[in-house]
């Protein structure tokens, strides 16, 4: 039998971190209570972030727009905001789980879950989303990508809490790609995905681009090389298959019971010619 | 703890293990078997209820969490004696075979036409991908649920 | 509504909500009486009982694939605060053995583990909570020995027994067969291919997992609620087992939330009554994670076939040499049954005059091979379907012209040499085919493929046996009464587990004694009321029962009308007739209610049991009369002809299937409802077996045992079945039905893979064929390895 807290507010969950300092955290449970029932983890209390007010909302502050770390995907899925700014993370966000996990599941919980196979990762990634961090000490920001350190590994201390990410709305990008490889269709573990935005001139030449891959590598994959080499390119698919190898040579997947290695890395620079698509 | 919450309409007390799971409280303590599990772990939806208003999957739910909620079961579905349109079609369009999933995904096809009156086919088995069939092929589970979407914007009218 | 809802038992009577005002005419889509209950949640599923007092009982499972156990160390787990007790094969009286046919099966093991999922202790406790910490707490001295995960290892010299007293080292089962003049015929094809097929295990994945509960009387009997298709069997195998009297053991079946052939045989029954043998008259309950699941349940059986088929110059199939090894796993478990219905049906629904084939399931230590819908036809169609293919290409012939030229017509002979005589209807399927407009403009449909993909289209004719062959007897008895409320009363002993018969059951009795939905009462399997109808299973539930039924219920009318007659003082019954509710004599008008009249007959009178047997083919196709016994030939066939239209992503290897247009003889309909229900369900479970379903199994132990790691399909991987009825009468069949549980399974692998290689020009001869395989294929095709 283990306490359960369901604190409403950011200070409740300070005074109850101060009383119970190896309290685990969790919001939607999506992750996390299948984590407890397969006897990872036990914890000898919870605290449920569902009800803290100051974690949720979605605030457009001008320059950039500040997300909640617990928002659910659902939210974010409608939110005319995010749909209007983010459309890259409105798709992977939109292929996550199935409808009753995206009601539950929150973006916060994605991140500090930290899973290589993360369905907002790669899109935060490119969007060069920042979290923001409460702790004793107050509050801090750093990338999303300087946080997930490896598979399940996030630079946070046991008492710090992500309160909210933040994503900036400049650059803003023609054209907002995702792709998701996963053996059905709905509720699949990614094998594969790519997130990308994209700059084009008027006559279709690629002029910048941002790339990140999932589920290729302990965290989330990128390769400067393969963005410098995409500049100059058309989207077309025969240009586009040029970077392939480069991509091949950027992402470092392991084999596991859903996809070997070699399919994953294939997949990974495959996937760049689907942006031919938006010709 | 004691934890105070609305089910199907009715206020209830209970007093149950905080970290005691949601399915558990409705099938054990309240004697609500309809709401079912056949996976624990949030990959098929058959435990799927309505918590105020959405869709959750009570097999990762804790106890704890419904504090002050309004929960729908399958069992509260139907208004009185009368079925849902989603409960009527289901029967006439053969939507039912051995009958597992289909709390779960009664329950998740009711919720889509609380949100959108005229779904396409498509959206349909969106909607309805968290839920796990293993003997109809969803095919006539989609038929009934677009003859309800039908006849819920007839009576509309 | 059910009588007495807060009652425990179910066994009890059913009335029937869901369109009460339905009349029940054969032929009718009449909605089914059971989803009413189901749709509002009312209806218990054997998971679903609970009781006061109850204990929670589960099993601790090996985990290792080949030990001698040595000793159990119980200590800490009897120990623990909340456990009750915990049992082992010391407190098994009986055999210890279970089993359909050999029965080698421990309900807890005693000497040897030969799986991980073996049971080797069964823990009674207060709760879940103190179940799972007993379980971790009980220590097994097991002493591993070297297990056989491979069928080419277990056949080899020298190998490991799986069971030391069996004479044919690792064979379970070896069937041999020469047609014509067998392997000399293969000189004189004109065209000849070869491939060698394997197809994986496939995991039922029934939504509700074994479950069970059960209390042992004040009179000493077990009272059992059980997920199960088979309770007087069940009951057999529990009595034996456990050393106690079978009259003993009351097994009563709600709806099972699914089974498919999982639950044909035992799973939770013995050890439930174990355990219900040691609570002091408290009820115990059992139900299995999904993990575990997994790991104890029987799974389709996997198979490596080797085929080698030619034909002549004009198309026709001269020549078959098909050899085919099942992994039976550890245990009999049907295995043989298995092999021998596949073994039947390794020539497909074709004329094929000569033949060389062998058969052999093997013993490994891998998971358990059992039933599973289609019971070895899906493997055997998937190798002569997608060999046909090939042999199309090779003759340069149309595949849909190649199947119609060789497809069997009533009086022909299959592909073992038995003689068709009942209603053959795989022409008609394939015409029907070759009619349609997604045939006729497949062509215009491939050319219109968008970007980065292929399309293609891919058939596969079907034959499915039904019943269970020459010696073990396809009997039912249906027992149907006029209650004294003057409502019909079916008693079915069939389990109805989703495929209908329940319903079914209301149909027909109801057609012939002309009442309504409201007029029909139901009782479910309860071996105390029910009479003992055989499995659900074998494509044979509405064949046999319904067989049974119809002169049952054709007999009650008869006893009723006759006594009718008699108090209306008509001259003969034929004057009078049943409407709803009454019978009504035609030339007076004069009415008499059924109540009424119920209450002047006796009990016996207005209570009719008859029992049908179905007929089998005397055809010996070998001599050895135990190859006999596990079903070789069978009589009664149903046919099928599938075309899937697939397209393929480059990109990804991904295949998903756009279209799919399913043919299917199985005699008359009597329900066109139950009869899409069953089409559109197997489809899309072969659609799983051909695309996504993959078990991981790493030297005996299954490595993906979830959901997330084993994936069928969902709502959104599924296309729409179109599903058409090709109605030949089959004279020995209820109404000229036939059986339509299984046949349409066997389509979706081939069909898909004709279908890929019609896309992209590479066959695939593995399966699933998941994008990773099918990308593989792709890139290997065009040179980059």
């Amino acid at each position: 039998m283990r306490k359960v807290f369901l604190p409403t507010s950011v200070s409740e969950v300070r005074d109850i971190l101060d009383g119970e300092p190896n309290a685990a955290f969790y919001a939607g449970g999506t992750d996390f209570l299948v984590q407890l029932r397969a006897g990872k983890t036990d914890p000898s209390c919870l605290v449920c972030l569902e009800r803290v007010a100051g974690l949720r909302g979605i605030k457009d502050t001008g320059d950039a727009v500040r997300i909640g770390a617990g928002t659910t995907h659902v939210t974010l899925l409608n939110d005319p905001v995010i749909r209007e700014h983010f459309p890259i993370l409105v798709k992977a966000v939109s292929v996550l789980g199935s409808p009753p996990i995206r009601n539950m599941g929150t973006i916060g919980g994605n991140i500090v879950t930290a899973s290589p196979a993360g369905d907002t990762l790669p899109a935060l990634h490119v969007l060069d989303a920042e979290v923001e961090i409460l702790s004793q000490q107050g509050a801090r920001r750093a990338r999303v990508s300087d946080v997930i350190l490896g598979p399940g590994v996030v630079a946070l201390e046991k008492t710090e809490l992500v309160a909210s990410i933040w994503i900036k709305k400049s650059p803003s990008w023609g054209i907002h790609h995702y792709e998701k490889v996963g053996r059905r269709k709905a509720m699949a573990c990614a094998v594969a995905s790519m997130a990308a935005l994209v700059d084009v001139t008027a006559g279709g030449v690629i002029e910048r681009a941002r790339l990140a891959w999932g589920s290729v590598g302990p965290t989330v994959m990128t390769s400067p090389e393969v963005e410098a080499a995409l500049v100059g390119k058309r989207l077309e698919r025969g240009d586009l298959a040029q970077v392939a190898g480069l991509v091949e040579r950027s992402v470092d997947p392991i084999g596991d019971v859903r996809a070997t290695a070699e399919y994953r890395r294939i997949v990974a620079g495959a996937l760049v010619q689907r942006l031919s698509e938006y010709a | 703890m004691k934890i105070r919450f609305v089910i199907n309409g009715k206020q209830v007390d209970i007093e149950s293990a905080a970290d005691r799971r949601a399915v558990d409280v409705f099938r054990e303590d309240l004697g609500l078997t309809g709401t079912k599990e056949s996976c624990g772990a949030g990959d098929c939806g058959a435990c799927t209820v309505l918590v105020n208003g959405e869709t959750k999957l009570s097999c990762l739910m804790l106890a704890a969490q419904l504090e002050g909620t309004e929960v729908i079961t399958i069992e509260g579905l139907s208004a009185d004696e009368a079925l849902h349109p989603v409960q009527e079609a289901f029967i006439e369009h053969g939507a039912v075979q051995c009958g597992f999933c289909t709390p779960g995904m009664a329950l998740a096809a009711a919720d889509l036409l609380a949100r959108d009156s005229n779904p396409t086919r498509s959206r349909i088995r969106e909607a309805l991908s968290g839920n796990l069939c293993r003997c109809t092929g969803y095919q006539k589970i989609v038929d009934a649920v677009e003859a309800a979407s039908q006849r819920m914007r007839e009576e509309q009218s | 509504m059910k009588d007495a809802k807060s009652s425990l038992f179910p066994g009890m009577t059913y009335t029937f909500g869901s369109t009460p005002g339905a009349a029940l005419n054969i032929g009718s889509p009449v909605p089914r009486a059971d989803a009413l209950d189901k749709v509002t949640g009312r209806e218990k599923f054997a998971a679903d009982y609970y009781s006061d007092d109850m204990i929670w009982a589960g099993v601790k499972r090996a985990g290792v694939p080949h030990a001698r156990l040595k000793g159990i160390d119980t200590a800490a787990a009897v120990n623990l605060p909340g456990v009750v007790d915990v049992l082992t094969s010391r407190d098994v009286k009986g055999t210890n053995r279970q089993g359909v046919v050999r029965r080698d099966q421990p309900v807890l093991v005693n000497d040897r583990v030969r799986h991980c999922g073996d049971g080797v202790a069964l823990v009674l406790a207060e709760n879940r909570e103190a179940l799972s910490r007993a379980l971790d707490l009980i220590r097994l001295d097991l002493e591993p020995l070297p297990g056989v995960h491979d069928m080419e290892e277990a056949l080899a010299e020298g190998a490991p027994k799986v069971h030391d007293d069996n004479p044919e080292g690792n064979v379970l089962l070896r069937i041999e067969l020469n047609t014509g003049s067998g392997t000399a015929a293969e000189q004189e094809c004109h065209a000849l291919v070869e491939a060698c097929f394997e197809t994986p295990w496939q995991e039922h994945a029934y939504l509700e997992t074994e479950a069970g509960w059960a209390r042992q009387e004040p009179d000493g009997r077990i009272v059992m609620v059980c997920s199960t298709q088979t309770p007087f069997r069940d009951r057999m195998e529990v009595a034996e087992a456990l050393g106690i009297p079978p009259q003993n053991v009351r097994i009563i079946v709600p709806y099972p939330g699914g089974a498919f052939g999982g639950k044909d045989g035992i799973s939770v029954q013995s050890l439930l009554a174990l355990a219900a043998l040691h609570s002091r008259g408290r009820a115990v309950k059992m139900w299995w994670s999904r993990e575990e699941s997994f790991v104890a349940s029987c799974k389709r059986h996997p198979a490596k076939m080797y085929y080698r088929l030619g034909a002549q110059k004009d198309g026709s199939l001269h020549y078959l040499d098909a050899r085919m090894c099942f992994d039976t796993g550890p245990y009999d478990h049907l295995g043989g049954v298995v092999l021998t219905l596949a073994f039947e049906h390794a020539g497909g629904p074709y004329r094929i005059p000569n033949v060389h084939i062998k058969g052999s399931a093997v013993y490994t230590n891998n998971p358990v091979g059992g039933a599973f819908r289609g019971f070895g036809v899906p493997q055997a169609t998937s190798a002569i379907e997608r060999t046909m293919d090939m042999l199309a290409e090779k003759l340069g012939m149309d595949p849909l012209e190649l199947r119609l030229k060789n497809a069997l017509r009533t009086g022909d002979k299959t592909c073992v040499g038995k003689t068709v005589v009942s209603s053959t209807g795989v022409v008609e399927c394939l015409e029907k085919i070759r009619g349609h407009n997604l045939w006729k403009e497949r062509e215009a449909w491939k050319s219109d493929a968008g970007a980065f993909r292929r399309r293609g289209v891919g058939l596969a004719a079907l034959v499915q046996a039904c019943g269970y062959g020459p010696v073990v007897p396809d009997y039912a008895n249906a027992k149907i009464e006029l209650t004294d409320e003057g409502k019909i009363r079916v008693y079915c002993g069939v389990v109805d587990m989703g495929q209908g018969t329940a319903a079914t059951s209301v149909q027909i009795a109801g057609s012939i004694l002309g009442q309504r939905a409201d007029g029909m009462e139901l009782v479910l399997p309860d071996t105390d009321r029910t009479l003992p109808c055989g499995s659900a299973s074998a494509s044979r539930c509405t064949y046999t029962f319904g067989n049974a039924l119809i002169t049952a219920s054709e007999m009650l009318r008869d006893r009723i009308l006759e006594r009718a007659a008699d108090v209306l003082m008509a001259p003969n019954k034929e004057q009078l007739a049943l409407v709803p509710g009454k019978v009504r004599c035609l030339r007076t008008g004069k009415e008499f209610g059924l109540a009424m009249l119920a209450a002047m007959m006796d009990e016996a009178q207005r209570t009719v049991v008859h029992r049908f047997r179905a007929p089998v083919a005397p055809e010996v196709i070998v001599p050895d009369e135990y190859v006999r016994l596990h079903g070789l030939p069978h009589a009664v066939f149903s046919y099928g002809a599938h075309l899937a239209c697939v397209e393929v992503d480059e990109v990804t290897g991904a295949v998903e299937v756009k279209q799919y247009l399913s043919v299917t003889d199985c005699g008359r309909v009597i329900n066109p409802q139950l009869y899409e229900q069953q089409i559109q369900g197997a489809v899309a479970q072969g659609l799983g077996y051909a695309l996504c379903e993959k078990l991981e199994v790493s030297e005996g132990r299954i490595v993906s045992k979830d959901f997330t790691t084993y994936v069928i399909p969902s709502a959104a991987d599924t296309p729409d079945v179109e599903s058409l009825a090709v109605e030949i009468h089959e004279p020995t069949g209820p109404f000229g039905l036939k059986g339509v549980g299984e046949v349409a399974t066997n389509g979706p692998l081939p069909a898909v893979a004709n279908a890929v290689a019609d896309a992209c020009g590479v066959r695939m001869f593995h399966s699933p064929m998941t994008a990773e395989a099918v990308l593989k294929a792709l890139r290997e095709r065009e040179g980059q390895g």
